[in-house]
């Protein structure tokens, strides 16, 4: 783990009319590491989320992601260049196939242009084919591969969380943002998925932010914890010291219960 | 001078049936994100309703028009309970909305022309009231058709009876609420179901109004529903989603239509909807009124 | 026997453009209501290259397949990145632009039409320009390009995170479906040997969607039946005519609330595409009889 972020949030700020979603944020994910993004319901979470990705614009602030400035750029093109991410309400291509949701996104890793696709060159059935076996091997990894063929909207809710994650490394990322993976999980299901996003960041070799409510799954997996209210930071630190820090216990942690 | 308070006058009264349309469509789109691309049949349909109603029934020429607003209205409803509502239920993409619409629009028009038949018809002039017979009514130098001031005066009775409602009442209230935020609405317990009859009925009924006047000015024909795109137009112009905006909309662009038919040349005035909707869509896609929206991931 | 071949050409003609169609909504999600509008072009500009410049028929394709191509890149750039409902109505005002234009254009007829053009298409043509384009849709679609526009169609939000340039495959998908139509629209002229501008209102648009619809969205091999299936009905049953689109309105209606997949269930009819139907619909089974032995 080396200590240069990959990801750096300068004073980021977002302003929807006369409400403040996030205020002049500042929060540093080490390359390598877990952190943790908590705070209450409508704290901003998401919204921070949503900025870093390119899907709103910034109303002041800089997002820079391994040094170079990604602050409103598109979205698609944040992705490429190693930022991806799950969603709160599930976002898979619900229509396909899990194998289909997962090689849809592999395609990154050829490079074959519209031509070679049309006349089917040898170019094309080659990359073609590596795709599939990429895609095969992330199902196979993530615990996927005998549900390949069923419909993404089938599948029971916490392998979607689980396909929609699978589909995330498929773009060979350097960060991934998780928001609320283990929503509507059950303490067991929690557990599996707290090991796998340590195993996923130590295979992969990625930096992981997440957004949760459960505090064992923060508790647990997260290095480093930033805590967010009403749109700014409250406090920012280890998980013992955040958990231990007076201000974040009276605003939060108390009264939750998950 | 005068030549120009004509064409002003003139473009006034299509504006003002545009208005109608536009206002209709607007509303359903502020509640439900949607585009009701079958709002040109509904308003052919209070056309027709309205015609029938004078030739046929004999109903006196207030009550005529009530009556094809009400049906309308109903009409509207029933599209919404039938096609549009089990497409939400299942949180359909928009793609299929649109499709049914489609699918609505032809089913209707189809309707018209294979049942009444698709030869025009025109109100005749005995079951008008005198004052909406044809023929003008001098000031100064300008004509205005009887049936012009007619349309002003039901248009702008329409559209304030429209603000005091939704700005004076709890129900106008509560359809501000929903077109807001639909989710926090409810959990107010804010009856959305009915909130969403309502919108449709009232859009409804303003399509009907605006399909009778139309009839009265021009013809009755099932053809009609291409008109509509104009009220796309307008809304466009003035804004998605904003009422105010889509009666600014609606009076500009038929001013615009006007003046270039009046000045510059007839063929191309139906032309100029699309050119202002591609200028405004290059310039300002928000519409003069409208305001960015930011989708929520 | 003429007459079957007949109603034979003009099915494979319509093909083309409603595998357009098919790419741009069965695939990629997006509705127009203008694409009678790029069959025009395509047939107007096809027109003038054989019935008055008399150069070959191949170029007079290309033209008309092209300058469609050009007009929906316009329309694209301006109205792609917004919300789908100003695409929807830019199309719309888009056919009905396109029609009051070259109803005042005396050089192509105006709006009495254009008559006595030479007849140059042939069953060759058809088969040819089908076969092409049936194996180019093909193609497309079981390609990355083609999956990521699939992937626009089911959660375009998603699509964007998992890197896909959105704009860029709604545009191709745009500009590919007014080629074909273009395309098709030159085949019609040379074939009718009468164009009008009435006959590419939004009336033609959207009976291409709906054969698009009938087959099933996202099904190629459904787009072809569908095609078939509508072009052949109305020979078959003149006595009905103006019943026929009632019909297809309430067919359209109904299929979407009941069932979207339309005739072909959203599946292709070729051996992989029934093995893969068929291996979904286990998958589906068999997570049914393991959550019935959990509880």
């Amino acid at each position: 783990m080396s200590d240069s972020p990959i990801l750096e949030l300068k004073q980021l700020t977002k302003r929807f009319g006369g409400l403040t979603a996030v205020g002049e944020v500042s929060l540093k994910v080490r390359e390598g590491g877990i952190t943790g993004l908590i705070g209450p319901n409508g704290a901003g979470k998401t919204t921070i989320f949503n900025l870093i990705t390119g899907v709103y614009k910034v109303s002041s602030g800089e997002i820079l992601f391994q040094g170079k400035s990604i602050t409103n750029g598109d979205s698609w093109q944040i992705a490429q260049a190693g930022v991806t991410r799950t969603f709160q309400n599930i976002r898979l291509f619900k229509n396909l196939s899990a194998f289909d949701n997962v090689l849809t996104a592999c395609h990154g890793a050829a490079r074959y242009g519209l031509a070679e696709a049309l006349l089917r060159l040898p170019r094309f059935r080659r990359e073609e084919r590596a795709l599939r076996e990429k895609a095969i091997g992330l199902l196979d990894i993530m615990g996927l591969a005998d549900r390949a063929d069923v419909l993404a909207n089938n599948l029971p809710y916490g392998l979607q969380r689980r396909l929609e994650i699978t589909r995330a490394l498929a773009l060979d990322p350097k960060l991934i943002l998780l928001d609320e993976p283990a929503a509507g999980m059950n303490p067991d299901e929690t557990l599996h998925l707290m090991k796998l996003i340590g195993e996923i960041r130590d295979s992969f070799k990625l930096s992981v932010l997440v957004i949760e409510h459960h505090m064992d799954l923060i508790m647990g997996v997260c290095e480093h914890i930033h805590v967010l209210n009403f749109g700014c930071t409250l406090a920012d630190g280890t998980a013992d010291s955040v958990a231990n820090d007076p201000r974040v216990v009276e605003a939060y942690l108390g009264a939750e219960e998950e | 001078m005068a030549q120009f308070l004509q064409q002003l006058v003139n473009g006034l009264s299509i504006g003002s049936i545009y208005a109608l349309m536009a206002v209709g469509y607007s509303l359903v789109y502020s509640i439900m994100n949607f585009s009701n691309f079958a709002h040109g049949s509904v308003i052919m349909l209070g056309a027709y309703f309205g015609f029938f109603a004078l030739t046929l029934l004999g109903l006196p020429f207030f009550l005529a028009f009530f009556l094809a607003a009400c049906a309308t209205a109903l009409v509207a409803v029933l599209l919404e309970r039938l096609a549009y509502k089990p497409l939400r239920d299942r949180r359909a993409p928009f793609l299929y909305f649109i499709i049914t619409a489609m699918g609505a629009s032809i089913f209707i028009d189809n309707s018209v022309i294979a049942t009444i038949g698709p030869t025009p018809k025109t109100f005749p002039q005995d079951v008008l009231p005198a004052f909406l017979r044809s023929g003008a009514i001098r000031l100064g130098t300008i004509e205005v058709g009887r049936i012009d001031i007619a349309m002003f005066v039901i248009t702008a009775i329409c559209l304030v009876a429209l603000i005091l409602f939704i700005d004076f009442t709890k129900m106008g209230k509560a359809i501000q609420a929903t077109a807001y935020n639909m989710k926090a609405s409810a959990l107010m317990g804010i009856d959305t179901n009915f909130v969403i009859i309502l919108v449709f009925a009232i859009g409804g009924a303003l399509a009907g109004v605006a399909g009778v006047l139309y009839g009265m000015k021009y013809q009755v024909y099932p053809q009609m529903s291409s008109i509509t795109l104009k009220s796309f137009v307008a809304a466009v112009f003035g804004g998605l989603g904003s009422l105010p905006g889509a009666l600014l909309g609606s009076v500009l662009l038929a001013l615009i239509e006007t003046f270039v038919s009046g000045y510059l040349s007839t063929q191309y005035r139906d032309l100029f909807a699309f050119i202002i909707l591609i200028a405004m869509l290059v310039v300002r896609p928000a519409g003069i009124m409208g305001k960015n929206a930011e989708d929520k991931a | 026997m003429e007459y079957i071949q007949g109603i034979a050409i003009l099915i494979g003609i319509n093909l083309i453009a409603v595998l357009g169609l098919s790419i741009l909504t069965g695939f990629t999600g997006l509705f127009s209501f203008g694409h009678g509008g790029f069959m025009a072009i395509g047939a107007y500009i096809a027109a003038v290259f054989t019935a008055r410049l008399h150069l070959p028929f191949v170029l007079a394709i290309v033209a008309g397949g092209l300058s469609a191509g050009i007009a929906s890149w316009l329309i694209g750039l301006i109205t792609l990145k917004l919300k789908g409902d100003y695409f929807c109505i830019a199309t719309m005002g888009f056919g009905e632009a396109v029609r009051i234009i070259l109803n005042n254009i005396p050089y192509v007829g105006g709006a009495r039409g254009w008559e006595s053009l030479p007849k140059l298409t042939n069953a060759w043509w058809v088969i040819g320009l089908d076969i092409v384009f049936v194996v180019v849709t093909w193609n497309l679609i079981n390609s990355r390009q083609g999956r990521n526009m699939v992937a626009v169609r089911e959660e375009e939000l998603a699509a964007q995170m998992a890197g896909v340039d959105v704009f860029r495959h709604k545009m191709a998908a745009l500009v590919a479906s007014a080629i074909m139509a273009g395309i098709a629209g030159a085949l019609m002229a040379n074939y009718m040997q009468f164009i009008r501008p009435t006959m590419f209102n939004m009336a033609k648009s959207t009976d291409l969607t709906i054969m698009v619809i009938f087959g099933g969205l996202g099904s190629i091999s459904g787009s072809i039946l569908g095609t078939i299936l509508l072009v052949s009905l109305p020979e078959l049953f003149r006595n009905f005519a103006q019943w026929r689109l009632v019909i297809y309105g309430l067919a359209v209606v109904v299929i979407m609330v009941g069932r979207p997949q339309g005739l072909v269930g959203g599946m292709e009819l070729t051996p992989a595409g029934i093995r893969k139907a068929a291996a979904a619909r286990r998958a589906r089974q068999q997570f049914r009889d393991e959550a019935g032995q959990k509880t």
